[in-house]
């Protein structure tokens, strides 16, 4: 414990120069963090930036404690405080950010993560928001050229794979979508909404048995996947009506039996088969 | 500390195992290893630590304890970039490394030093297909500036349909026929004008559920989701057009069924970024998303109304916030069209003319062009 310690204090080096007892502090402070207990963790944390108020790592990480509290107002004036002294503390500024975002101010998080990458023009989460952000506004050619930084600097985040995936799909580029939501894939197998929207690309290319064999893929993982049971219930429903209006009355028939079998209050399905099931 | 009770059983259990298994070597090894980069790291000789520890983590990759002590010695070695990753795979393993989390925290406060570019890989044939698709489309790709909401893709909803007549008038006029028709005249201005494209949620007279009309705009990806309906009233004086939209304040409680729904999801999706906090970075991403998406809902309906207003002879209701299933369930802003009322006879006489119904859809289409 003690040689622990001492590397800490070696390691965290300038910006916790206040002496041995502020160390000791921020370590058992930031222990407390760790093990989930919050309340502890405030005070220590608390009682470091009243020694060290110029310590910027203490202050970032009460002001996450703050954030996990949900005192999201402390937390943003606390991660703001570190932002005006450092102002390239990417850390502070990427907090920043995500508050912002909460409060659904889009522009003053953009402005935000925007500065982050003139600072660190590698940081993957940055441009992970950036993306996300234009994603949200449907500005695909934006949220690729974003997200695909996001991906090159942090190849192991399948939330970025599954972000840029649904940006090449805005696009109409359905082959870099898959190839994006299988290496999401290959990060997560169990990554559900990445499997539904796999479902849809091939839908969309007609390939319904492939689409069905993925959207009951996710009912495996997740039997409660409200989406991907309607998925299969909307598939089925429109094949059954396809077949019908081309006069396969049978093939309809097996179709909304189909349905049913997946999502047995389907309104449609029901009616229909009661029409012309007998 | 762990570490420490790691060191001291890994010891006891190693050497006793080995002279019981020799197959065990190769643990052994790696424990020999670590405990040699430890010496060399008290004596600064960081680049050897790295070389002797990297190939310890290669024979033993799932040790903590090791990938933590690499972490230190590429920080010592000042490959800081590879040293937050090293210390990241410890707390993976060990979610209780306290120190290895303290320097995550610690080194990630400010810019880590650009990473290496790696070499290319040979490419798969779907890569190489992705790649011919990149070339062709982002080429062509508008690239437009600032935080506008970009509308390419419509999904056009008849509201009703088949057994579901929706509301009927005296003189038998059904607002699922008048919805089907609206439709179909907006998807065909749309297609010939080429600018956005259009998808339908049905295409004749059958029921289609309410599930599988999002769950057609979900499927296309689009950008707006409008649902066209006649409104009805007991009173027949009841005249005019509105516009719907989702907001947050339609409904508090089914808000918070279908978050929990949604949280239920994440769950599965287990897609928590690496954060120093842990808080749940996707799900504020996805709150925000939706937020976005209610507020743009208001503005386009905004445009809507305001066009109906000057456009069609029909008196304005104005825009209203509501809770309805097919704009609540929509990844994207959701509008509910009510263009005159059926049991209103002004209305519905207007609502029978070929005229009128092409002038609701040439305003819809100018509505588009606007948002």
């Amino acid at each position: 414990m003690r040689l622990i310690i001492i590397l800490v204090m070696i390691l965290i080096g300038p910006s916790v120069q206040a002496g041995h007892d502020i160390d000791s502090i921020i370590f058992k402070a930031a222990d407390y963090h760790y093990r989930g207990q919050l309340d502890a963790a405030v005070l220590e944390f608390e009682r470091a930036i009243k020694i060290a108020p110029d310590n910027h790592f203490a202050r970032n990480q009460l002001a996450l404690l703050y954030a996990k509290k949900e005192r999201f107002d402390d937390a943003l004036c606390e991660f703001s405080k570190v932002a005006s002294h450092e102002s390239h503390n990417t850390f502070a500024l990427q907090w920043i950010g995500i508050l912002k975002l909460k409060q659904n101010q889009l522009e003053d998080a953009f402005q935000n993560f925007a500065a982050i990458i003139k600072i660190d023009p590698a940081h993957a989460e940055a441009y992970y928001f950036l993306g996300s952000i234009y994603n949200c506004r449907h500005n695909p050619a934006k949220a690729i050229e974003y997200l695909q930084k996001a991906r090159d600097a942090d190849t192991d985040e399948a939330a970025t794979h599954y972000r840029l995936g649904r940006a090449f799909l805005q696009a109409e580029m359905p082959l870099n979508a898959r190839l994006e939501y299988e290496r999401a894939l290959a990060i997560n197998p169990k990554y559900t909404r990445v499997i539904n929207e796999i479902g849809w690309i091939f839908y969309n290319q007609g390939a319904l048995d492939t689409a069905v064999s993925k959207w009951r893929q996710t009912l495996k993982i997740n039997p409660q996947d409200r989406e991907a049971g309607l998925n299969i219930a909307k598939a089925y429903n429109e094949l059954a009506w396809q077949a019908l209006s081309a006069g396969k009355r049978k093939e309809a028939i097996n179709f909304w039996k189909k349905t049913l079998k997946v999502n047995p209050r389907n309104k449609a399905a029901r009616y229909y088969l009661k029409k012309h099931g007998k | 500390m762990n570490r420490r009770h790691f060191l001291k059983t890994g010891l006891q259990w190693g050497v006793g195992l080995w002279v019981f298994n020799p197959l065990l070597v190769l643990s052994q090894t790696s424990l020999d290893s670590g405990l040699q980069a430890q010496k060399l790291m008290t004596a600064r000789n960081y680049s050897k630590a790295v070389e002797l520890l990297k190939k310890a983590v290669q024979q033993d990759p799932e040790n903590d304890w090791l990938l933590g002590m690499l972490g230190r010695a590429l920080k010592g070695a000042g490959h800081s970039r590879e040293a937050v990753k090293s210390f990241r795979a410890a707390v993976r393993l060990n979610p209780e490394d306290t120190y290895s989390k303290m320097m995550i925290d610690q080194m990630t406060q400010h810019p880590l030093p650009v990473p290496a570019k790696k070499p290319v890989k040979k490419q798969t044939p779907l890569e190489k297909q992705a790649a011919q698709e990149a070339e062709l489309i982002l080429k062509k790709l508008k690239t437009p500036q600032g935080l506008d909401y970009q509308v390419r893709r419509v999904v056009i909803d008849a509201g009703h349909g088949g057994f579901d007549p929706g509301a009927v008038s005296k003189g038998g006029l059904k607002e699922k026929d008048i919805t089907l028709d609206l439709a179909l005249r907006l998807d065909q201005m749309l297609k010939k004008q080429g600018r956005i494209k259009s998808f339908l949620t049905r295409t004749g007279d059958y029921y289609v559920p309410l599930s599988a009309r999002t769950a057609t705009a979900n499927q296309h990806h689009a950008d707006l989701f409008i649902s066209l309906h006649i409104n009805a009233f007991t009173k027949p004086s009841a005249h005019g057009s509105e516009t719907y939209f989702c907001s947050q304040k339609a409904s508090t409680k089914e808000a918070a069924r279908v978050a929990a729904s949604e949280n239920a999801v994440l769950k599965y999706d287990q897609t928590a970024r690496k954060s120093p906090g842990h808080i749940d970075i996707e799900a504020i991403l996805f709150k925000f998303e939706q937020k976005n998406y209610w507020n743009e809902s208001g503005r386009v309906a905004k445009i809507f109304q305001q066009g109906f207003k000057k456009e069609l002879p029909l008196k304005s209701r104005g825009i209203n916030s509501a809770d309805f299933y097919v704009l609540r369930k929509s990844k994207m802003p959701s509008i509910l069209l009510e263009t005159g009322f059926i049991s209103n006879p002004q209305d519905e006489s207007k609502l029978k003319k070929d005229a009128f119904r092409q002038q609701i859809a040439q305003s819809v289409v100018k509505g588009l062009a606007c948002v």
